[in-house]
């Protein structure tokens, strides 16, 4: 798997999906691409978090520490991304992420990440877009929510 | 220093100066004779004038007493010489001549290296005098003393001056009798004549001298602005950071620009008045035989003189200028040496300097007894006290809080007891020694003084642990005694000192420890109550292990790296680390070190040089490489145009992850367009080029799909000729690896692991770096590893280590000597509060059973102390810590402290 491969899996995400092939080779060159085993963490709920990955191959849980236990909340699949509102937010992981086979990922450092969106505003409006849409996303839910 | 030059130099090099003069006096006669014989040659042997009566032999090799005959009338022969005939007569004159030409070039030669020796010597004398005299500088005048400024001093501003001491004395000497006899001779042929020459010699001796009085004031002017312009470029060199900070780049330039402009106006009237000088003074030179011609002329046509006397005359007076030229030169060089020599006599001026200690004096035994404070009044500056009148006493040991109103008063205390400072009125006493008169080898090896300033100096950490016990030499290191009876006898000739810098100068049972191994533990354990446990760690692991020096770690780390490997297997994280193999690529390491397979102790072979090497070029050529690597560079430099196009240049993702820097960019662009068709062909400049590129690449981490298994064969193979061709070039400069063999060339880690950790797996570096922990702490490594990172460079001034690793070597090196008394005022301030407090708790252990004073901001953190001096509005109060009430009463204390006012009385 070559680093054209992960420009088409950034491509897939649909954070990513509007920016400039050549911007996604910058961000595929600058992230590592790192093998997990199954079992092994991406990190932990309340860890700093320094870095966003996404998924080339496999799967991973996420997963929350409860009073009652760790409990899985979501599965993650093949081109998701995770981790990256900590980095956006600056706030600890709210989630603990765990490979649930063996899992490759592409892991998109807090800082370069920054540094490429400050560089180009074409990719920060795309990141604003995809954050924009959850929030309405979000929303919804509430009402529908609140209306049942 | 000596306020004339002259004396300065007559009193140091008297002997060697009459010895030159003699030698200079001595090769005369001999140089006479070599002007004489050639006529000898052509007159007698050549066109025979002596054998002009007939004769068939002439004598030869005659040696006869000089002026003999005006002596006593008749010639007086001591040898009546060898009868030869006129080919012999030829050739016995013409050996004699190449004779006198040897001893001519002997002589010269002897007289040209004593006058280069004694000017070298000289010149080490004065520069070790002004080092010495550097030392000397007061605390008051280092304030406006620039150290850029002293350095250019000592090794440009003398230089000159050792230059013209050789020709001090003897080149007047010598220049002005050649110049006296031609003089003379002139007279004794025509007296008119001769004053004529005399009068126009002492015009030009009188109005050059004048002329150069403005040469000289602006050859002062000159070296004082290159002085400043020196000590300027430094301090902006040090500044550098705050340059940038505040982009004052145009400003400084422009400063520097002005500053160069006032220069070249300062040289150029020099330069203007220099010949203008010159020019006068050929004039003048010219002005004589215009006098000969046209007066003598103008006698001799009236048949007052003898037209031969004239001739005489004009001859003689051709050999008078060039003597006369060179004494005026060596005159103007004179007065500029001396110009040199009063500044820099100005710089060192007797009132910027503390009288000089008549001897070292001897350690006199320990501080301890009473500190007796009386009368103790210091000023800042501006005249402000900062204590005024205070007197208190003390018994120690004891450890000291000074805790001050928020005022310098307590930090000035501090420097008072110290002996930072010798400004103060009133007595200080430890015991029954004045504290202002300790003797500089009693306060250095008993006192020690932290300031808020760390200051390093380049070397390892270990080399400035010690610098506090190094008071002399102990044991002579192993010297050639011709070397060393050579050494000696000119640090003797010149003033210098007779020890030598390669001796033991370490003195480890300061410390307390039996030998240098056992200092090293000392120190060791030093640094990590210092807060430094993990740092040297850290650089123990970064450092690199000489087989030579430590054989033991050497084994060991073999051992470990065994070790390492099963513990890496039986964990399953053998995958983590992929360890060297002579016989396979390694996939986590570049191309340049799989080829290499080592580590480049040449710089030829570093980084981008490589691509350069020529051997390493021929190797590649030989095993087919070349155009393969030379296509991976292209089509690297290919995928970094087109994902880097966008970033500015500068942008800090270019310099992390980039394999062209922004600069390089279009150059590459332009090598790729010029081979747009095809990607091969490339030569000389371009293709070293594109070559520099897929050095640096690994293909897990980059990810370019440039390197697949049938290339990596060819790569493996190629390593063995790599080396086989370096290796018959001589020094092959790599250190190669080889699995049974510390590589002294790597750091101590790398040989460890003697692999490259893998990037494709999460989280592997911090996964190794626990294992080898792990191995480490198992196998006891850890003490031989921290003895490593006492080797460690701290850089010039320490600016390799961050603020609070300097602070605590300062301590360190404080603490290192186990001084009687320990003043502590403000080293602390680059740590946060909670290691403040950790530190100053060790620091009291260290000091346990010794005297330590600590300049405290605030009475919280006093209270492991014995006693607490409170300096309010310039009065010092002796108290008790806060927190330990001990009043009998059970009053309640104010202020948590019973405080007892002893201020204007002793206590």
């Amino acid at each position: 798997m070559t680093l054209d491969t992960e420009v088409q899996s950034l491509r897939q995400v649909p954070m990513f999906r509007e920016i400039d092939p050549a911007r996604l080779k910058l961000l595929a060159f600058t992230s590592e691409r790192v093998h997990f085993a199954a079992g092994q963490r991406f990190f932990s709920q309340g860890d700093a978090a320094d870095a966003a990955y996404v998924i080339l191959e496999g799967k991973a849980n996420v997963s929350l520490d409860t009073p009652n236990g760790e409990i899985t909340v979501a599965e993650l699949g093949q081109n998701a991304i995770v981790g990256e509102m900590g980095i956006l937010s600056d706030s600890p992981r709210s989630a603990t992420v765990v490979a649930a086979q063996p899992t490759t990922a592409l892991r998109i450092d807090k800082r370069v990440f920054l540094e490429l969106l400050t560089q180009f505003p074409q990719m920060a409006m795309a990141v604003m877009r995809e954050i924009a849409m959850r929030l309405e996303r979000t929303n919804a839910q509430l009402a529908r929510q609140s209306r049942s | 220093m000596e306020r004339s030059l002259f004396r300065y130099i007559w009193r140091h090099s008297r002997r060697d100066q009459l010895i030159i003069f003699a030698v200079v006096l001595a090769s005369l006669p001999f140089y006479f004779a070599s002007l004489d014989l050639p006529r000898r040659i052509v007159n007698e042997a050549i066109q025979g004038r002596a054998f002009e009566r007939g004769q068939e032999t002439a004598p030869f090799l005659v040696l006869s007493v000089p002026w003999s005959e005006w002596l006593f009338g008749h010639r007086v022969e001591l040898f009546g010489g060898f009868q030869v005939d006129r080919l012999t007569l030829l050739f016995g004159l013409s050996g004699l001549f190449l004779l006198l030409v040897l001893v001519n070039g002997a002589f010269k030669y002897w007289i040209n290296v004593a006058k280069g020796a004694l000017g070298e010597r000289m010149l080490r004398r004065m520069r070790f005098e002004l080092f010495s005299l550097t030392l000397r500088f007061t605390p008051e005048a280092l304030r406006d003393v620039k150290a850029s400024e002293t350095a250019t001093i000592i090794k440009d501003e003398v230089e000159p001056i050792g230059g013209f001491i050789g020709d001090a004395f003897t080149l007047p000497l010598f220049l002005g009798t050649q110049a006296a006899t031609a003089l003379i001779f002139i007279l004794v042929q025509n007296l008119w004549l001769g004053l004529l020459a005399a009068a126009v010699v002492g015009v030009q001796f009188t109005i050059i001298p004048r002329l150069r009085r403005e040469l000289l004031r602006l050859g002062k002017q000159r070296q004082l602005a290159s002085r400043r312009l020196a000590g300027r470029v430094s301090e902006i060199v040090d500044g550098i950071e705050a340059v940038k900070v505040h982009n004052a780049h145009a400003w400084e330039r422009a400063e520097i620009g002005q500053r160069l402009y006032e220069l070249f106006d300062l040289r150029f009237r020099i330069y203007k008045r220099k010949f203008m000088v010159k020019f006068l003074n050929n004039l003048l030179a010219q002005l004589t035989p215009f006098f000969f011609y046209a007066v003598g002329g103008y006698f001799a046509l009236r048949g007052q003189l003898d037209i031969g006397q004239l001739v005489a005359v004009i001859a003689a007076y051709r050999e008078l200028p060039p003597p006369l030229k060179e004494l005026i030169d060596w005159d103007q060089q004179r007065l500029d040496v001396q110009v040199k020599y009063d500044q820099v006599a100005q710089h060192f001026a007797p009132e910027r300097l503390a009288p000089e200690p008549e001897t070292e004096g001897e350690d006199d035994g320990p501080l301890v007894g009473q500190l007796a404070v009386r009368d103790l009044t210091a000023r800042d500056l501006h005249g402000q006290a900062l204590i005024d009148r205070a007197s208190f006493a003390l018994e120690l040991p004891a450890h000291i809080a000074l805790v001050g109103d928020g005022g310098p008063g307590a930090s000035a205390l501090a420097r008072i007891l110290a002996r930072q400072t010798t400004e103060f009125a009133g007595e200080v006493r430890i015991g029954d020694r004045d504290v202002r008169e300790l003797s500089r080898a009693t306060a250095g090896r008993r006192m020690a003084y932290a300031g808020v300033e760390a200051i390093l100096f380049p070397g390892t950490v270990r080399d400035n642990l010690v610098y506090g016990l190094r008071h002399r030499p102990l044991r002579s290191a192993a010297e050639d005694a011709r070397q060393k009876a050579r050494r000696l006898v000119e640090a003797r000739r010149t003033g210098n000192p007779i020890e030598n810098i390669a001796d033991c100068w370490i003195d480890v049972s300061l410390a307390g420890a039996a030998d240098e191994e056992e200092l090293d533990l000392l120190l060791i354990d030093l640094l990590r109550r210092l807060g430094l446990k993990d740092d040297i760690y850290r650089w123990g692991l970064s450092g690199m292990v000489d087989p030579g020096r430590h054989p033991d770690l050497a084994d060991q780390i073999i051992a470990a790296r065994i070790r390492l490997r099963t513990r890496l297997a039986a964990a399953d994280m053998a995958d983590l680390v992929e360890p060297f193999d002579v016989e396979r690529y390694n996939r986590q390491a570049t191309v340049a070190e799989n080829l290499l397979f080592g580590v480049p102790t040449s710089r030829a072979l570093m980084g981008r040089n490589l691509a350069e090497h020529h051997v390493f070029r021929e190797a590649l050529d030989a095993e087919g490489l070349t155009a393969d690597l030379a296509r991976m560079g292209a089509r690297i430099a290919e995928t970094m145009i087109e994902i880097f196009r966008g970033l500015p240049p500068g942008h800090p993702l270019f310099e992390q992850f980039s394999f062209i820097s922004a600069e390089e960019l279009p150059d590459y662009e332009a090598i790729l367009r010029r081979h747009a068709r095809r990607r091969d062909g490339f030569k000389g400049q371009d293709l070293t080029r594109l070559l520099a590129l897929p050095l640096a690449y690994i293909e897990p981490r980059h990810r370019l799909g440039l390197i697949e298994a049938p290339l990596e064969e060819r790569l493996v193979k190629a390593r063995r000729a790599v080396r086989d061709r370096l290796e018959r070039s001589g020094d092959p400069g790599v250190e190669f690896y080889d699995v049974e063999r510390v590589c002294a060339a790597a750091p101590l880690k790398d040989n460890l692991l003697f692999g490259r950790i893998s990037h494709r797996t999460a989280n592997a570096q911090v996964r190794v770096t626990e294992a080898i922990t792990g191995v480490v702490e198992e196998m006891g490594l850890r003490p031989a590893i921290e003895r490593v990172a006492l080797d460690h460079q701290v850089g010039p001034a320490g600016r390799m280590l961050t603020a609070a690793q300097r602070a605590s070597i300062n301590l360190g090196r404080c603490l290192a000597k186990r001084p009687d008394i320990f003043i502590l005022d403000g080293a602390l301030a680059p740590f946060g509060e909670t290691q403040r407090k950790d530190l100053l708790v060790s620091l009291l252990e260290a000091s346990r059973g010794r005297t330590m004073v600590a300049v405290l901001s605030s009475d919280r953190e006093s209270e492991s102390f014995d006693v607490v001096l409170r300096v309010e509005d310039m009065r010092v109060v002796v108290g008790e810590p806060s927190g330990r009430r001990t009043s009998t009463d059970g009053a309640v204390q104010h202020g948590g402290s019973r405080e007892k006012r002893v201020a204007g009385e002793v206590a």
